[in-house]
């Protein structure tokens, strides 16, 4: 009950702040009809109750016009609400003179504090506003989202926080001196479209902060030239702020907000800017190490698969051949041992006999390093050998009618391979479930058994490599179950290189705060 | 005659197949090759690895069907590293004269030119060690439990491709005993009654790898 309280709280809260258009409309319409409406309520008291009522009603129309629409409207209610009251409450009744002395001091006290009030919401307003705009940023930043959506997210928060702001642009520095736009606000931006590349001449906003690194304006577009300073003056866009987003000490790109009107923009815009992009840097910064520390990982498990491979076909072009080869003639010369040297003839029989031996377990080993079935078949007819190959009983459910890349096909093989070792050797299980789904953009498998559980993911380094491995790809490993309800391993693997968000982790990390 | 671009086990296999009997009139080290002697040179039986060049992956498969094609008279043994269920179902479905075995069966030289001499003759192979993967799977509500474990080793024999009298043989009882057999798993596993050897083994594969 009270969580559902605090949410609604806090949604209220969250619409109020907004203050949409629609909100803004809203407040301008009770700055009039507010203080109208407590003139109705008190009407027939006034002889009674007098100014100081209704002024004390006033200033509650007037909070709710600030919260609403801030300090105009709120104060446009003040001055309503002087004139209903001198109108109304203060005698003589019906006419707009004013008497007493005192009442001019009330309604003097009454518009200084409308304006203070108004003037004190406007600014709480705004600070829970951009409390929230924070909030959603960091919120995108730590669930590690997609580029394209916490540029678009900040660019807006950019746009709607900033005062005088109409316009806001976001770009990003290429190598050959110029810029890729990477979101806009308000969409849709057809001057400066998402994902156009546009050529730096030096005395474009960008050009300029790229060379200072630092925030830039430019109040006045007239005289301009480039492209870019062309296009904005052809959109009506007159002047502009610019500011750097640092990242590792280069500029990685800029802010642009601006205005229709010159010189419209606030001198303190430059340092609001850098408030939110200075999240962005952080954002981009982190998202570039990652990606960089995922793609390192890949590297090294995708040339240690390479060296299996190469390993798996040298023993058995080479290796294996050979020893099949001198196995062939052991025999052929067995065969031309005189049958009154039957010694001899057994110890070339034996000689072949283990040789064959020794090919054989070969090839265990060469499977072991690298089934061959995998690069020749796919995942599909690889499982199922590693099935019918199992100690334990195993139900199948493969959904995989493609191949797929050959990384993500040696990670699930090996996922489904040690897990199913893991439950021969630990588990005790009557029967181990094996499914396997191919989505478009994820492959998910699962291995299930009904055995002793508690599988202890540290117990056996084969386990660790996996998560590596699987990791490594951009996807998630985990394990689950409990003693005596078995063990799952489900493992989901990016097919299209995007990394799988792990989204229990989160949900569980956002019910503890 | 001879394709495997090993010259090695080529010529091994070579001396082998002479000195038991056998007149080796050709060998070859790729696909091209093979066929252009097979063509020319009609041999009663090729001996083809099914990894040869370009490629090293399923040469030996694609030149097996395109002399079933062209000259169905040909009997094929195809040698392989790895024995691969989907490649004996590929390879088999050519019909009879056919065989697929593991490269290192030939070590035991007279089971090797007996194998050899079966597909000659007629029979479908298909390598023992392929199929006891096959039956061993184990499986939680396993089709193969209403067989007693004598037909379970009766149809491990017929998915090898033995006939019911080399299957007589093996197991040292009566050809009829075996018929008899035989009639009782095609029942209980409601598997089709087939005229020839090779569809048996066929059907008996497919049986065994779909389950």
């Amino acid at each position: 009950m009270r969580q559902e309280l605090s949410a609604l709280r806090h949604r209220i809260a969250d619409a109020l702040m907004l203050r949409s258009p629609a909100s803004r409309r809203a407040a301008w319409v009770l700055a009039v009809v507010g203080p109208a409406i407590v003139v109705l309520g008190l009407l027939p008291f006034r002889s009674t109750v007098g100014l100081a009522a209704f002024l004390s009603g006033a200033l509650l129309a007037i909070v709710v016009v600030a919260v609403l629409g801030g300090v105009w409207p709120a104060l446009a209610s003040a001055a309503v609400a002087i004139a209903l009251g001198a109108y109304f409450f203060a005698p003589p009744y019906d006419s707009f003179s004013v008497d007493r002395q005192g009442d001019i001091v009330a309604f003097v006290g009454f518009a200084i504090v409308g304006a203070v009030v108004g003037i004190l919401i406007d600014q709480l307003a705004g600070l829970a506003k951009q409390q929230a705009a924070l909030r959603r940023v960091a919120t995108l930043v730590a669930t590690a989202a997609a580029a394209d959506e916490l540029f678009a997210v900040v660019t807006e928060e950019v746009g709607q926080q900033l005062p005088g702001v109409e316009r806001a642009r976001l770009a990003r520095y290429e190598p050959d001196n110029s810029i890729t736009f990477v979101a806009a606000w308000p969409l849709p931006e057809r001057g400066f479209p998402v994902g156009s590349h546009w050529k730096l001449d030096e005395e474009d906003i960008s050009a300029v902060v790229s060379r200072t690194g630092r925030p830039a304006r430019i109040d006045n577009f007239d005289d301009r030239s480039g492209p870019l300073s062309a296009n904005a003056r052809k959109l009506g866009v007159r002047s502009v702020v610019g500011a750097p987003i640092i990242v590792e000490g280069r500029a990685w790109g800029v802010m642009i907000v601006g205005s229709s009107v010159r010189e419209r923009l606030p001198a303190d815009t430059e340092a609001r800017l850098s408030s939110l992009t200075d999240l962005l840097s952080t954002a981009i910064a982190n998202a570039e190490s990652r990606s960089e520390l995922a793609e390192s990982r890949a590297r090294i498990v995708a040339a240690a698969d390479e060296t299996r491979r190469r390993i798996e076909r040298d023993l058995h072009d080479g290796t294996q051949q050979r020893l099949v080869s001198l196995a062939i003639e052991l025999r052929a010369a067995e065969g031309r041992v005189p049958s009154d040297l039957p010694a001899t003839k057994a110890a070339f029989s034996r000689a072949a006999r283990g040789l064959t031996d020794a090919v054989e377990d070969l090839q265990e080993i060469s499977r072991g390093i690298h089934p061959a079935i995998l690069s020749k078949g796919g995942l599909k007819p690889a499982i199922k050998t590693l099935a019918r190959r199992s100690a334990v009983a195993v139900e199948l459910d493969l959904q995989v009618e493609r191949r797929l890349p050959q990384q993500v096909e040696v990670a699930a093989y090996y996922v489904v391979a040690e897990a199913l070792t893991n439950v021969a050797k630990y588990a005790q299980a009557s029967v181990v479930h094996v499914d396997v789904r191919t989505g478009d953009s994820v492959v998910e498998l699962a291995v299930r058994d009904d055995g002793m559980g508690g599988a202890d993911p540290s117990r056996g380094s084969g386990l660790i490599g996996l998560k590596d491995r699987v990791e490594a790809l951009g996807g998630t490993l985990t394990i689950a179950g409990g003693p005596g309800k078995g063990t799952s391993v489900v493992a989901r693997i990016p097919i299209d290189g995007k990394p799988v968000l792990d989204a229990e982790r989160w949900r569980a990390a956002q019910r503890r705060s | 005659m001879i394709a495997d671009d090993d010259v090695l086990l080529r010529e091994g296999l070579a001396s082998l197949l002479g000195s038991s009997g056998f007149d080796v009139v050709g060998q070859a080290g790729d696909g091209v090759e093979l066929l252009t002697l097979v063509r020319s040179a009609m041999p009663d039986v090729a001996i083809v690895d099914i990894r040869m060049p370009p490629g090293h992956a399923t040469e030996g498969l694609e030149a097996a069907r395109v002399i079933r094609e062209e000259l169905p008279d040909i009997a094929i043994v195809v040698l392989s590293a790895h024995v691969e269920v989907d490649e004996a179902m590929e390879l088999l479905a050519g019909g009879e004269r056919l065989g697929y075995l593991l490269k290192s069966r030939v070590t035991d030289i007279g089971e090797f030119i007996d194998t050899v001499e079966r597909i000659t003759a007629g029979a479908a192979v298909v390598d023992p060690a392929l199929v006891r993967e096959l039956v061993s799977a184990r499986r939680r509500r396993d089709p193969l439990d209403v067989l007693s474990p004598r037909e379970r080793e009766v149809l491990g024999l017929m998915a090898e491709g033995a006939s019911n009298s080399g299957i007589a043989a093996r197991i040292f009882v009566s050809e009829g005993t075996v018929e008899k057999h035989v009639r009782s798993i095609l029942g209980k596993l409601d598997l089709p009654e087939s005229g020839t050897d090779h569809r048996r083994v066929l059907a008996v594969l497919k049986f065994l790898e779909a389950r």
